[in-house]
């Protein structure tokens, strides 16, 4: 374990430690030295990613997604748990099935859809989908929806029946005992898969490059690349502005670790 | 990266034009733009527009123009000198020019996807076949008539004609590709910069004999190898053969190739060893020290050497290697500007990108940055060049003819994933150059058709 971990973290750490030393130094001693200490690399990261506007727009889109994909897959969730009808399985299914798709695939019908949707002005400057924020967080959201499904669904047929037969007892409508028996139940899921879709959405790179061409409204995974020239990279800067964009990361999952973890036992011991 | 082919790209000039320009903000801007021509159009007929006062491209009026660039914000100075001239321009025609600032490796990655979607007016790219491919499918308009541009002269002009004959990019600037070296370590030693092959030879015995390598090489970066290809191409068989090889007119399994390799193993014991590990930054790294002797490289080498190194820097072209073909090509990059198909404005992106090809536009962005380019105009000032800068325009104007580059010479995805690979087999295995020529030819074959 000990050894697997060091493994797995040395990248990590090597990153760390050169982050905070000059390329100069780097550059006439090798990587391999031990010198050179500065905070530069940080200070000039920041600026010269413009990483204040680009943490903003990763905000913009990631919140939103994250909370838009919850909010649908809970319904759709509830609903496949607590009715039995003729196409809950055919449904879960296709979900399931959007999920193992490959957004590769789907580059180019999504690109030219996304270019013949009209918005108005004021949501998007260039008259159309295509950069603007709504698309990003239309499309992270389709495509996290089927594993929030699946995830959600199975963790709503663990509560006990008899909860739903007491509340249809009282009276409680569908809506309901969705939004007042079921969603406090599956906090503990909901804060999971929260801490996943907020890593997964912030870290989402693939979509941003295709369907934003502007450069101001890249979120800070693409903007990382404003770090690096044509030709020359400074390797040590790249390095820091890495741990920048990581760190949100970081302290969204450390703070609801307790959540999570509590989220994904409890599924797994409730038969 | 999953990226659209660009053949792909073609479609786009299908969608019906509605769909282009929907929106009531195009139409605001279509109105505000009939304003700003009112304005500039009378300060031009006042006579304010002496640069470019030929004639030519009369059509075009200035307007506000929407400005992509391949530098991102505070990305230093190639940046700088590109918000200077929109800057400049803005100033100078009253107009608005929007700039949008998309770092240089993204831009380039996502080009397909930024022609086909929202496009700006006017936008940064290479000239040559990455710009000839654009042409042919329609993406950029056709700007023939801002031609002919006063003081750029007719090698720039070819590498701005695409295969109908016709202009689609004026160049701004470029820079050479030669062999650099450390003036200190040659005086030091007392050696001259070679003049042939056999000068060039002795040399680099003589470096071997004081245990420096004589040419510092790297192949990490996949494109870095092509620039020895290249020279060694262009001095071999010469700059025609070069341009029919790229666009796919000659064999890549010719005797003629399969020279070029022969040679270029001759020389690779004069290499740095184990260059596939290795990035050119590196590489300029163990020259600047002293490890090694000389560096075939693009210009931008200076960045990858410490400041006391910057200013020790000199370089020659490669020597002639066949005296019928002499030694009067080489590589030198063109960037510049194109006009994008789906403009909202095509008058004032030509009338903004006429300007932009002028000594003026130059000016202004060397002006303005802390480092300046190789402006493309000749009559542009060369007071802010620095000693290479001066030298790489002597050479450039001495040539008679100017490559693109391998990888800006040819079809994008040749060059990307078939010639880059190819060149690294070659690194690994000398010995199999008629498996490696062989392959390469098969490949090419099958993307040029």
């Amino acid at each position: 374990m000990a050894v697997l971990a060091v493994i797995w973290l040395f990248p990590l750490l090597w990153a760390l430690y050169n982050s905070f030393r000059e390329y100069s130094y780097t550059q006439t001693n090798g990587y391999l030295s031990f010198g050179g200490w500065t905070l530069d690399n940080y200070t000039e990261a920041w600026n010269r990613g413009n990483f204040g506007l680009h943490l903003k727009n990763s905000l913009l889109i990631t919140i939103p997604a994250v909370a838009l994909t919850l909010f649908l897959s809970s319904l759709v969730a509830f609903v496949l748990a607590r009715f039995s009808y003729r196409f809950n399985l055919t449904l879960l299914g296709v979900f399931l099935a959007a999920n193992l798709l490959p957004p590769q695939a789907l580059l180019i019908p999504v690109f030219r859809m996304f270019k013949e949707i009209p918005l108005p002005a004021f949501m998007s400057e260039t008259g159309t989908m295509l950069n603007s924020f709504w698309a990003l967080i239309l499309v992270n959201t389709a495509f996290q929806l089927g594993f929030c499904t699946f995830v959600l669904s199975n963790y709503m047929k663990t509560l006990p029946h008899e909860i739903y037969e007491s509340a249809e007892l009282d009276g409680a409508s569908v809506w309901r005992q969705y939004w007042q028996l079921t969603m406090p139940l599956v906090r503990p899921a909901l804060a999971a898969l929260a801490t996943l879709q907020v890593t997964w959405i912030y870290n989402e790179f693939f979509w941003a490059t295709v369907l934003i061409s502007r450069g101001d409204k890249y979120p800070v995974t693409s903007a990382l690349n404003n770090l690096r020239g044509q030709f020359f990279s400074d390797t040590n800067l790249v390095a820091a502005g890495s741990i920048i964009v990581a760190l949100p990361v970081l302290v969204v999952f450390f703070a609801l670790q307790k959540q999570f973890v509590s989220g994904l036992t409890l599924g797994s011991t409730k038969g | 990266m999953a990226r659209p082919d660009p053949r792909e790209s073609r479609f786009s000039s299908t969608l019906p034009a509605s769909v282009n320009g929907f929106g009531r903000r195009s139409l605001l801007r279509g109105a505000l733009g009939v304003g700003a021509l009112g304005a500039t159009g009378m300060l031009s007929a006042c006579g304010d527009d002496s640069t470019s006062g030929s004639g030519s491209g009369a059509s075009a009026k200035a307007g506000n123009v929407k400005f992509g660039i391949n530098e991102a914000k505070g990305s230093g100075p190639a940046n700088e000198r590109l918000q200077a001239m929109a800057d400049a321009y803005a100033k100078k025609a009253g107009v608005t020019v929007s700039v949008n600032a998309v770092d240089h490796n993204t831009f380039q990655e996502s080009i397909t996807t930024y022609l086909q979607g929202s496009p700006d007016d006017v936008f940064t790219w290479f000239a040559g076949y990455r710009m000839a491919q654009f042409a042919e499918g329609g993406q950029i308009a056709d700007i023939s008539d801002v031609w002919p541009l006063d003081g750029i002269g007719d090698a720039f002009k070819k590498a701005s004609t695409a295969a109908d004959g016709k202009q689609y990019f004026v160049p701004v600037s470029y820079y050479p590709w030669a062999v650099f070296h450390r003036k200190s370590v040659f005086e030091k030693n007392g050696w001259t910069q070679p003049k042939t092959m056999d000068d060039l030879t002795a040399l680099m015995k003589e470096m071997q004999g004081k245990k420096m390598t004589p040419f510092a090489f790297a192949a990490k970066d996949a494109w870095a190898p092509m620039g020895t290809f290249d020279i060694l191409n262009m001095r071999l068989n010469g700059y025609d053969f070069h341009m029919a090889l790229t666009k796919g007119e000659k064999a890549w399994d010719s005797p003629e190739v399969k020279n070029v390799f022969a040679t270029w193993k001759t020389l690779l014991p004069y290499h740095q060893e184990n260059s596939l590990g290795r990035t050119w930054q590196e590489a300029a790294t163990s020259m600047a020290k002293g490890d090694c002797g000389m560096y075939l490289l693009g210009t931008f080498v200076v960045d990858g050497v410490p400041k006391e190194a910057q200013e020790d820097l000199d370089f020659f072209t490669f020597p002639e290697l066949d005296a019928s073909i002499g030694s009067d090509a080489l590589d030198a990059p063109i960037d510049g500007f194109c006009v994008a198909s789906g403009a909202q404005d095509e008058e004032a992106g030509k009338a903004y990108i006429k300007w932009l090809a002028s000594a003026e536009a130059a000016d202004a962005a060397n002006n303005a940055a802390s480092a300046p380019f190789i402006a493309a105009n000749t009559a542009a000032s060369t007071a802010k060049y620095g000693e290479l800068q001066k030298k790489s325009v002597e050479v450039v104007q001495n040539a008679k003819s100017i490559a693109q580059f391998l990888d800006r010479d040819t079809n994008a995805d040749l060059a990307n994933t078939v010639i880059t690979a190819s060149l690294q087999d070659f690194i690994k295995k000398p010995d199999d150059i008629d498996g490696i020529t062989a392959s390469i030819q098969q490949q090419a074959k099958s993307i040029l058709g």
